[in-house]
């Protein structure tokens, strides 16, 4: 008797995407909102474009190109930071500054190198190209971050609440920064596929702040973090096929009527 | 003992000015300490000189007569308002709880689990109560208990009465007091320049270099004096 061929069907994969993608973005949204870190994953995400580009066009996994090219430019403008240029009025220019420059480089890159790296897909997604590679990617670095955060839960908590009395009592405070730095760039590069680089930031803001408004505790905010992320990328996924559209735009657009529900809760008394 | 000896530091830069200048004093164990000052007096950066966030560009600080860096005491810092997240999602007992995450202790006296540290500072009917819920009183409260399983040697408070009012300092004053009779080193930065100055054994003037080192009568006399 012949083995019975596993197939699937072809909104299996993308549908997996995009919950694996919410699930990251969900459980490392709360500390990034927490720790005032959301315009510097927004530079994390720009900064991984030229490594990606590199890296697909000397067919090379792109997770490598983009951790490398992310922590590179997160280096730069951490060393550039503590110049204190103009103190802190410099760091919001070096972010942006850094950011527009790595989306440039990306460009010139894609440009320069004339192969089939496509800059749309990069920075927008294209949901419905992910395989099974980039669904194993995803769910390497979701297991990854979750290690992470389970192994130094409590370390988390009183960084992204208190970083000045978290190393005066002695935690490996900047080495807790870099891993947050480094998961925050596998999430990204991960979930390239689903929202693209771009549009990831979107799956980072408001179902962290919803989920943090909503619990008592930094594992209660992922969680209901991650639900709400999960629940608009899948959200997002079935619009875009429903309307013909690609889901990336479609995700990061549901995330505009998220905030205004819970504006509008908030403004009721509820939360 | 906390030793201070001749600090001096200034910003990398070659335009920089000096924030300390020859700042020189000691600290016993068991005494409570405010350091004064007007706001750009050098008090944040001597508070960074004695966290490690900064190197002294000239002098020393010791700890029981040894360098300060790497052999650091064990240190716990109640930071300015401003430095806190206060919409984190956590409850009373779980920040109260961060304090056992100190690495091992060096303890100068036992020490008090979460509850009795609820308990001591009267949050113990809060205690499942998010910090964002409490007042400004209660939410330092909540700190100081935090600081208090912390076992350590050295318990530093940035500006921790700002907003408060006279009763809840003077109650946080009295816990402070109980601490140090413990035999830590409490050190307060203070901009309260009023009568609870009078609850402090030593009070330090300090405006780039060390003006006054002296009990808080007569230190509150030199800056009453035109």
């Amino acid at each position: 008797m012949s083995p019975v061929p596993i197939t699937f069907s072809w909104w299996l994969l993308p549908l997996l995407m995009a919950l694996l993608t919410g699930a990251m973005a969900g459980v490392v949204g709360p500390l990034l909102v927490l720790r005032r870190r959301v315009l510097h994953s927004n530079l994390i995400a720009h900064a991984v474009l030229p490594g990606v580009a590199l890296a697909l066009a000397a067919g090379i996994d792109p997770l490598l190109g983009g951790l490398a090219s992310g922590l590179s430019v997160t280096w730069l403008a951490e060393w550039l930071s503590s110049r204190r240029l103009l103190d802190d009025l410099g760091q919001e220019v070096v972010a942006n500054t850094l950011l527009a420059a790595s989306l440039g480089l990306g460009v010139l890159l894609i440009q320069a190198l004339d192969g089939d790296v496509q800059l749309n897909s990069l920075l927008f997604g294209d949901l419905l190209t992910a395989g099974t590679v980039e669904l194993l990617r995803a769910g390497i670095a979701l297991v990854m971050l979750l290690v992470l955060v389970c192994s130094r839960y409590q370390h988390l908590v009183f960084l992204a609440m208190d970083p000045e009395g978290a190393a005066a009592a002695g935690l490996p405070v900047r080495r807790l920064q870099q891993l947050l730095s480094l998961a925050t760039t596998l999430v990204i590069v991960s979930g390239m596929a689903a929202v693209g680089l771009i549009l990831s930031i979107a799956l980072y803001g408001a179902p962290a702040l919803i989920g943090i408004r909503a619990s008592t505790s930094l594992a209660g905010a992922m969680a209901r973090s991650a639900v709400i992320a999960m629940t608009v990328a899948v959200g997002g996924f079935g619009l875009g096929m429903l309307f013909d559209s690609p889901p990336g735009p479609v995700i990061a657009g549901l995330c505009v009527p998220l905030l205004l529900g819970f504006s509008a809760s908030l403004h009721r008394g509820g939360l | 003992m906390l030793q201070v000896q001749g600090v001096s530091y200034r910003y990398p830069g070659k335009a920089s000015p000096t924030v300390l200048a020859e700042v020189s004093f000691s600290l016993e164990p068991g005494s409570l300490t405010a350091l004064l000052g007007p706001n750009g007096a050098g008090k944040s950066t001597l508070l960074k000189l004695l966290l490690g966030q900064l190197t002294p560009s000239l002098g020393k600080l010791l700890w029981n007569g040894r360098a300060m860096a790497p052999r650091r005491p064990r240190l716990a810092l109640v930071p300015q308002r401003s430095a806190i997240q206060w919409q984190m999602p956590i409850t009373v007992r779980d920040l109260v709880a961060l304090g056992k995450l100190a690495g091992p202790a060096a303890a100068v006296s036992p020490q008090p689990d979460t509850t009795e540290a609820l308990q001591s500072m009267g949050l113990a009917s809060l205690a499942q109560t998010r910090l964002s819920q409490l007042s400004g009183g209660q939410q330092q409260r909540a700190l100081l208990a935090r600081a208090l399983l912390q076992k350590a040697e050295l318990l530093i408070l940035d500006e921790p009465f700002t907003y408060l009012d006279p009763p809840t300092r003077q109650q946080l004053l009295a816990v402070l007091r109980q601490q140090a009779a413990q035999g830590r080193v409490v050190l307060v930065s203070s901009h309260d320049w009023g009568d609870s100055l009078q609850g402090y054994d030593r009070a330090l003037l300090l405006d780039t270099t060390l003006l006054a080192d002296d009990r808080p009568d007569r230190v509150l006399e030199r800056l009453q004096r035109p």
